[in-house]
């Protein structure tokens, strides 16, 4: 910026260009040495813990307890997605804390570049909803190597006053061709690909065979001409339902809630083939700089008043089952939730862990398929 | 001086032209602060009312402001690093006849032709086989890689206008490369470093794909807009954080005008 | 234009007197060749390590092939075949380069006239227009992009604008999520490279050229066609490559405005690095894609040789 100033002075003669150049130079030098830390007047970043996570979870909303026992927040790193975050931390990124779902966790630990975590040295460990621990890979031992934080589904987000539901919801208002160009769907195989398959009638135990590909893959390319994004931005589909410009969309239940917080006449489908649903948590890097620091986080994380502030303002089921006491039933139907979340998840598709293997192939499938081929 | 007239003349269509350029320039770019003052957290018309929530968000979130700086450290260092590198280069290619002089050239400029992502991950994998842990040292690396033909590519033109008389005038009169370089070229080519500066300091404040693969837990403005993207509760507080930053730039630029209001050219070239 | 320089420097070489200072410095003095790669060395070294091991890494990795997390090493062409099998590559190949001809195309026709205003019309504060031609780059990218949704969105500028007008009943919905929205962004995204290569070019134009042509009697058409555009041509060539090159690799533009229409090659190299987690075939592609821009860039580079010959 003072460069600009700068040129000013030598313009007018203020400021030899020599003197300019070398004052220049004095900056290169000074930028070139800096050491490049953020933050001043705080405890050096280094001391807290980094949690790798997806955009929105980096607020102190989340992280009260935290920030009263160490005096700042944790240092976040941001991922659009959890195969992206993957990705970074196999090319050797490492973090204390990251936030997968539990279709990935035996991929994730692998991959070995994670521990598992030693649940007595959380103090809210003994509120955790059981369900939600007891998932396909993750016990080691005693210990768990995702401790469960939020769960939700994924389901339709659709304009009351824009869709005719006949009978009951189904997933095929995103089929319909009468609304062609004015639907929606989230770009990720992880969610996109596992509703193809609730949609052809795949039971998920068998959604790693020839035939299962073959099927969803028709329903897929189906479904293609009318979908006019596929996004793992969620704010694009949101602003899409808002305007109309969209008139149904694959979504998460934040979605919902924030559309409805700002006015919109929106419902989070129920489908009668039933939703998908997911549970997802914190995994500890096996390097991770702060492992004390890091469980600071995950407690931090499972307590009430961050439970309060998942449900309410996003939408989000908790791990913590005292979160939920604040809230009536009709709340938390209103937001497809419950305090009992087995009633949810079973009640929806819960994801099945699969292969690598299974993943790319999935993935480069799903991808030409989107690309119109 | 009547010669001169002919293309001194004014050029009203081109003037024209030239007025509209800019607006349809910033017309897109002026909808961010119209949106960053808007009370709703959609970014879509009509209008619902004026709020300056958004800034007071702002200010409370410090992220916002790290990211901000670590943009600006990684672009300012970047871009005086390029352009260093580039002044040498620059002079090194168009003064001297090196031999493979063409294939150094298309060596140096080959960023150009490879895929951003492709040097991401090239260098994350490079990085972390060597042990470096990554930060924005690694990042305004892989900036300084990709800006390199930028300011090359901005250089070369001066440097090739340069009249070598000029040069060796002053080699004649005794004065050493340094000093030659110094009082003759540098003043000549001056418009191009600057240039290069601003371009290189642009490119590098703009990157993201490299940048999201080697920044480590400090995030560049980039990153961290590309995570707010995702959660529109933050996107107006990003919003008003752009109009800041395109505020104070046309607060610069019009000081930098007000100084400059008496100053006559006195051009450059001739 | 080079070698004209060469040649003066090489006439001139004996003519200053050589003074001894160390042996390195005397050599440096006497060698044009040792004292043209001295001052590129450090250039080379910073490009040799952000370059060579790089391209070693990926060339190697473009012929591994991936099982699950980890990689085949036996050395295979597999990728390629496979590359060149499946139409979907060669077709997004064959569009990305469409789409990027396009946004070229559109960046300087447009650009041009705003370069050359400034080089020669604008006589006070040039530095201040430059400025001002570059200052939206200040912000950032993936917000201009979105900046673009905002315009061409269902209630975007256009639309209620168009709606307003009484022009339209119902809003377009072709502007955004379409090829036409990529070329455009792209096009308003890459103006400062288009300007300020061409502008630096202009600006190097010997006026005294143009008054001669006047004083032969040439109209302001003719000096144009015949002195300025011809003279200009090294910052539209620049220029062309500047953008032309980039943009066929992006990625987040047609991510977050192409739709399912408008992707391009970029992103399934993205896809390969991330989700689909096949970093051997993302290599692959990539250098196919390289070799596909160098094969345009040979072409488009003989293009111009001979038409610079012609005008010779």
């Amino acid at each position: 910026m003072d460069v600009l100033d700068q040129i000013g002075a030598v313009r007018e003669g203020k400021m030899s260009r020599r003197a300019f150049t070398r004052s220049l130079a004095a900056a290169g030098v000074g930028m070139a040495t800096v050491p490049f830390s953020g933050r001043k007047a705080m405890a050096a970043p280094e001391d807290q813990a980094t949690y790798f996570t997806w955009g929105g979870y980096d607020i102190p909303e989340l992280f009260g307890e935290y920030q009263a026992k160490n005096g700042e927040l944790p240092n976040f790193s941001i991922f659009g997605g959890s195969e992206e975050a993957l990705t970074k931390m196999r090319g050797g990124f490492v973090v204390d804390v990251s936030h997968p779902c539990n279709q990935a966790v035996p991929r994730w630990t692998a991959t070995g570049l994670f521990q598992s975590a030693d649940m007595s040295r959380l103090s809210h460990a003994g509120d955790i909803i059981p369900e939600l621990t007891q998932l396909e890979g993750n016990a080691d031992g005693d210990n768990l190597w995702m401790v469960p934080f939020d769960w939700g589904q994924t389901s339709i987000t659709y304009r009351t006053d824009l869709v005719e539901i006949e009978g009951e919801e189904s997933w095929d208002i995103l089929w319909d061709e009468k609304y062609a160009g004015r639907l929606g769907s989230l770009g990720a195989g992880a969610d996109a690909w596992w509703v193809g398959a609730i949609k052809a009638g795949v039971d998920f135990d068998n959604i790693d065979t020839p035939e299962a590909f073959e099927k969803i893959a028709a329903v897929m390319r189906e479904q293609r001409p009318h979908i006019r994004v596929y996004t793992d931005d969620t704010t694009t589909l949101e602003q899409a339902l808002a305007s109309g410009e969209m008139v149904a969309a694959m979504t998460w239940n934040s979605s919902a809630t924030l559309l409805r917080a700002e006015g919109h006449p929106v419902r989070f489908a129920q489908p009668k083939e039933g939703a998908l649903t997911w549970v997802c948590g914190l995994m500890i890097h096996k390097d991770a700089p702060n492992l004390d620091r890091a469980y600071d986080v995950i407690d931090s994380m499972l307590s009430v008043d961050t439970g309060k502030f998942m449900i309410n303002d996003y939408g989000y089921g908790h791990s913590n089952a005292k979160s939920f006491d604040e809230f009536d039933e009709e709340t938390l139907v209103g937001l497809g939730l419950s305090k009992n979340p087995a009633d949810i998840l079973e009640a929806g598709h819960f994801q099945k862990p699969q292969t690598q293997e299974f993943e790319s192939k999935m993935n480069a499938l799903f991808e030409q398929i989107k690309a119109g081929f | 001086m009547s010669t001169e007239s002919y293309i001194r003349r004014p050029n009203r269509p081109l003037q024209v032209y030239a007025i509209i350029f800019l607006i349809a320039l910033y017309i897109p770019i002026l909808f961010l602060p119209l949106f960053s003052f808007n009370d709703s957290i959609y970014v879509s018309f009509p209008l619902t009312g004026f709020t300056l929530q958004w800034y007071e968000e702002l200010f409370q979130r410090e992220p916002v402001w790290a990211a901000l700086m670590n943009s600006v450290k990684v672009g300012a260092a970047t871009a005086v690093l390029a352009t260093t590198l580039g002044i040498f280069a620059a002079k090194a290619i168009t003064k001297y006849r090196l031999p493979g002089q063409n294939a150094i050239v298309a060596f140096i400029m080959l960023p150009l032709v490879v895929p951003g992502i492709i040097f991401g991950v090239a260098l994350l994998v490079l990085m972390s086989s060597l042990g470096v842990t990554l930060s924005l040292y690694t990042v305004a690396v892989g900036h300084v890689i990709i800006c390199l033909p930028f300011a090359i590519a901005t250089l070369i033109p001066r440097f090739e206008g340069l009249d070598p008389s000029l040069e060796e005038a002053s080699a004649d009169l005794g004065e050493n490369a340094w000093h030659t370089f110094w009082r003759v070229t540098l003043p000549v080519v001056w418009p191009g470093i600057l240039a290069s500066l601003l371009l290189t300091f642009t490119v590098s404040f703009d990157e993201f794909i490299m940048a999201f693969f080697l920044t480590g837990t400090e995030p560049t403005l980039p990153m961290y807009i590309w995570g707010q993207l995702r959660f529109p509760q933050q996107f107006p507080s990003v919003l008003a954080l752009s109009s800041m930053i395109i505020a104070v730039s046309f607060v610069i630029v019009f000081l930098g005008q007000w100084i400059n209001r008496d100053a006559h050219i006195s051009t450059v070239r001739k | 234009m080079t070698n004209t320089n060469v040649t003066l420097n090489d006439a001139a070489v004996g003519a200053p007197p050589v003074r001894r200072r160390g042996k390195f410095a005397g050599m440096l003095q006497r060698s044009e060749t040792l004292r043209g790669f001295f001052l590129l060395s450090p250039t080379l070294v910073v490009m040799t390590i952000g370059i060579v091991i790089p391209f070693a890494i990926l060339i190697t990795m473009s012929l591994w092939t991936a099982i699950g997390f980890g990689f085949d090493t036996t050395l295979t062409t597999a990728n390629y075949e496979t590359a060149l099998e499946q139409p979907v590559y060669g077709a997004l190949m064959h569009r990305s380069l469409v789409i990027s001809g396009w946004a070229t195309v559109a960046t300087v026709l447009l650009s041009y006239p705003m370069a050359y205003y400034v080089a020669f019309h604008v006589h006070k504060n040039k530095m201040m227009w430059i400025v001002l031609m570059t200052l939206p780059f200040w912000t950032s990218y993936l917000l201009r992009v979105f900046a673009w949704k905002v315009v061409l969105g269902y209630e975007g500028v256009i639309n209620s604008g168009l709606l307003w007008a009484g022009l339209i009943d119902a809003p377009l919905e072709f502007l955004l999520y379409s090829q036409q929205a990529v070329v455009i962004t792209l096009a308003h995204s890459w103006v400062a490279f288009a300007i300020l290569p061409i502008y630096v070019s202009l600006e190097k134009i010997d006026r005294s050229l143009l008054e001669a042509a006047t004083d032969l009697g040439d109209g302001p058409v003719a000096r144009f066609f015949r002195i300025t555009l011809p003279l200009s041509m090294p910052g539209v060539i620049a220029a062309s490559f500047l953008i032309f090159i980039p943009t066929t690799g992006d990625y987040i533009t047609p991510a977050l405005l192409g739709g399912p229409d408008g992707m391009m090659i970029g992103n399934l190299i993205q896809l390969q690095f991330g989700p689909v987690n096949n970093w051997p075939m993302g290599a692959s592609l990539a250098i196919g894609l390289m070799l596909y821009i160098s094969a345009i860039g040979l072409v488009f580079l003989a293009l111009t040789k001979v038409f610079k010959e012609r005008m010779a």
